[in-house]
């Protein structure tokens, strides 16, 4: 029979019977069609009165690489895993729910006062975040930065500027650049400097337009001959780069420094995006004015999302020093390093450089940009190298943002610092990592130190060192783990990760050991720093370096997650470390930086006089031996310039 | 037979002239505009609410990815802004010192959301550089979520309903915005 009512489901179960007869038919498909229309009807009905009262998922949206999208306040806070072995050490007792009991703004100005660092690099107020065109010129080491000149989010964005002699030691100058373009009067975006043979510098920089597309532009000294470089040119003839067919005007912006290409072109890269692949555009210039946009890509890879501040570099397979950006050749591997919008963090690959048709090519496929390796497993973005001529090295700035809330950057007035710049060197031992270790010109703010040798943790306990004051530190560690204990352990199949496991309370056989920094006596405030070896069912061992935040403060408004990663460890290699302690940062290096954490850390009481440093090991099944040596950290000073050049 | 059919025709059109009026239902929504709402806010961890939002606006039925977005966080900052003088007025009245506490926070944590996360949302959206504007409205949600904490110890949570609302606006600008990343 035609079905006329369409919108019935077409069903097999309307006990239509085959056998009756016509008229028993009619009567069951009536019985049946009224039924059906009516269920309909009423269907509808209900569905209008109970639809507006949603059942929906009640949680913001967690990005699964904990960035800053997570929402503390939804995960359970008093829960913690309960782990096998005594309650001892680093117990878990420790952990006290969190939230004041008056449920009191836990932000005073003497805790927000702390907060600044001593010795990172940072403007004296407001909001900073990409490292931009840094070089080293005429004496004067230059570093230029995206700053917010009104207010402590982001926004109204232009080039801040300052300079220093070691690195470490930075003067404030003038803002280089600001908005007064119609290409850049939305933002002075991401640029890169580049030093041309006769020594002149030229800088190429993202400018947002008054319609907000993304274009290259072009700009210079002013004065060659002012070796502070305070005032800056825009060439007239800007953009020189506007986005080309295919690429959408939104997603063109971080032009890197330029290599010389074998031709004697200069060739730059961008990065961007096609729907979900992440790829980095390859132009050639011979003045910074006239581009040609080459075929293809220098590289690109599918579900990495948009690439920003792209990074291209050489690196010696053999030499302990940096390589100008133009070297290649026998002995020289590439790395290219992307920005990742999608999770907001920092990733590198190391591979091989095609000139011809200016490809790049991963060594190793399964880690290749974006979905490998990691320049820092904890809060750090839009890094970028520069080659210091002055030291024959290579030096990588990075973004450190802030994890507290955005209403504890107002009443502080400022957000973000930078890294300590720090060296790059490639790893030759692993072959697939960069080694990064804090300028050597940092050792100058060293002032006493206190040396501990040889001392043994007992499992499940927690040192003490008495150093007198612990916020500005620098840590060396060498941690040497029970060799029977390591033998002995059985493995299991279980495996670890430094992001969902239970933090420093967890205990394992064999970790997790070694400092907590920023800690109150009692311990109710603490930031674990430490190792953590798991041994597979096969007995091989993996060794994790994780930096937990859950108990870093009492304020229930910070970021408590655990960073960290898996690190490579070599036949033969103790465990090392080094930890820069500096207020609100903590960067850690393990292995001689093979892997690096940073994190921002807003004790409410592990503050000034009442802040301390300990040795712990969690562990069960094994003693640790520690050896190091913990440096009192001067001040940098960061201040403006005296003689402040103004126009 | 003919009874049948007319009986059956009869009431389905009964049902019809329920289906305009059940716009506001997850179901098959009309027009080209809507099929970006649609699939925009299946993205979000609050549908309906996103859907209610978006429909409620008449710019939403020709507007982008990126007016969608916009579109929220006006009617986010709406309804801070009613909430906000909402904790303004039961501060007047208020007089027990631990509950002032707490409304004053909420005062805080709303002033930021205001003056900082939704203008920055907007205007890291608008610019094209959309991860501030995840950022942006991420802290906002978070702002809620501490005004809600400061009442844990408080008999009752005045601005519970409104500060809901504020907090999952938020999280649905947050959605939005990513999927511009």
């Amino acid at each position: 029979m035609a079905d006329r009512n369409p919108f019935l489901p077409v069903s097999s179960s309307d006990g239509f019977n085959p056998t009756g007869t016509q008229v028993n038919r009619r009567k069951l498909i009536k019985q049946l069609l009224t039924i059906f229309v009516g269920l309909l009807a009423v269907g509808l009905f209900a569905a209008l009165l109970i639809g507006n009262n949603g059942s929906d998922n009640a949680h913001v949206n967690e990005n699964e690489h904990g960035s800053l999208a997570s929402s503390t306040s939804k995960k359970p806070e008093s829960l913690r895993p309960v782990s096998r072995g005594p309650a001892a050490g680093v117990s878990e007792k420790s952990n006290r729910p969190f939230a004041n009991v008056d449920g009191n703004l836990p932000w005073n100005n003497s805790m927000l006062s702390w907060q600044r660092t001593a010795f990172h690099f940072q403007p004296e107020k407001n909001w900073m975040n990409d490292p931009n065109g840094p070089l080293f010129y005429k004496g004067w080491y230059h570093f230029f930065y995206q700053y917010n000149p009104n207010a402590a989010v982001w926004g109204d964005i232009v080039w801040g500027h300052a300079v220093s002699k070691d690195l470490i030691h930075w003067l404030h100058l003038p803002l280089a650049m600001v908005a007064d373009q119609w290409y850049d009067k939305n933002g002075v975006w991401t640029g890169s400097a580049t030093i041309l043979p006769d020594g002149k510098v030229v800088m190429l920089y993202t400018g947002s337009t008054a319609e907000a597309v993304q274009v290259q532009n072009l700009a210079y000294p002013a004065d060659h001959s002012d070796p502070l470089l305070v005032h800056w040119v825009k060439y007239h003839g800007n953009p020189v780069l506007v986005p080309p067919p295919g690429i959408d005007e939104k997603d063109f912006r971080d032009p890197t420094t330029a290599w010389l290409t074998s031709e004697g072109k200069w060739r730059i890269t961008i990065g961007s995006k096609i729907n979900k692949t992440g790829i980095a555009l390859v132009y050639d210039t011979k003045d910074f004015i006239n581009y040609e946009q080459l075929d293809g890509v220098l590289h690109a890879v599918p579900g990495t999302g948009m690439w920003e501040c792209v990074d291209f570099f050489p690196v010696s397979k053999t030499e302990e020093n940096g390589l100008d950006t133009s070297v290649n050749g026998p002995g020289v591997k590439h790395v290219v390093k992307v920005s990742l919008d999608d999770d907001r963090h920092d990733y590198y690959a190391v591979g091989t450089y095609h000139e011809k048709n200016s490809t790049w090519i991963p060594d190793q496929h399964e880690i290749d940009v974006g979905i490998g390796i990691r320049y820092d497993y904890g809060i750090y973005y839009a890094a970028k190298t520069f080659y210091d001529q002055n030291k024959n090295r290579r030096v990588l700035w990075g973004w450190i943002g802030e994890s507290d809330s955005e209403a504890a950057d107002k009443q502080k007035g400022w957000a973000s610092v930078q890294s300590i710049p720090r060296t790059i060197l490639f790893d030759k031992k692993t072959g697939t990592h960069l080694v990064q270790w804090p300028v050597e010109e940092i050792d100058s703010l060293r002032l006493n130190s206190n040396e501990f040798n040889q001392v043994t943790i007992q499992a499940g306990s927690v040192v003490p060192l008495d150093i007198g004051p612990a916020t500005q530190l620098d840590i060396i560690a060498k941690f040497e783990i029970d060799k029977e204990a390591l033998e002995k352990t059985t493995g299991s199949n279980l495996t670890f990760s430094c992001s969902t496991s239970g933090g420093a309370a967890e205990r394992g056989a064999l970790g997790p050991f070694g400092l907590l920094v920023l800690a109150d006596e009692s311990l109710s405030e603490q930031t674990p720093v430490y190792f953590h070896i798991a041994k597979g069912s096969d007995g091989n061992l993996k060794t994790f370096f994780c930096n937990d935040q859950s108990r870093s403060s009492e304020a229930s408004e910070v970021n408590k997650q655990i960073y960290g990663s898996i690190i490579p460890v070599l036949k033969g290699e103790n465990l090392s470390l080094r930890i820069l302690v500096d207020h609100s940062i903590i960067e850690s290096f393990a292995q001689g930086g093979r892997t690096v954490i940073t994190s921002r850390v807003y004790p409410t009481k592990a503050i000034y006089g009442a802040a301390k440093v300990f040795l712990f090991n969690n562990a069960t099944d094994a003693s640790v031996t520690a050896s190091l040596k913990i440096w009192q950290m001067n001040s940098a000073f960061i201040r403006p310039y005296p003689n402040d050049k103004k126009s | 037979m003919k009874n049948t059919i007319s009986l059956a025709l009869l009431q389905l059109a009964f049902s019809f002239t329920f289906l305009p009026v059940s716009q506001n239902l997850a179901l098959e929504l009309q027009g080209p505009g809507a099929n970006l709402i649609e699939t925009t806010c299946k993205g979000t961890p609050f549908y309906n609410l996103c859907v209610s939002t978006l429909r409620s606006d008449p710019r939403s039925s020709s507007a982008d990815l990126l007016g969608l977005a916009h579109i929220v966080a006006d009617k986010l900052k709406a309804k801070t802004t009613a909430t906000l003088g909402q904790i303004t007025g039961l501060l007047k009245g208020a007089k027990d010192p631990k509950l002032r506490m707490a409304l004053r926070d909420c005062f805080d944590y709303y002033n930021a959301i205001i003056k900082y996360d939704i203008p920055v949302t907007i205007d890291a959206v608008a610019k094209g550089n959309p991860k501030f504007g995840v950022q942006g409205a991420t802290d906002a949600a978070n702002e809620a979520d501490a005004c809600e904490r400061r009442f844990k110890n408080q008999p009752k949570f005045p601005i519970s309903s409104s500060n809901k609302v504020v907090h999952d606006l938020s999280a649905v600008v947050a959605s939005i915005v990513q999927l511009l990343l």
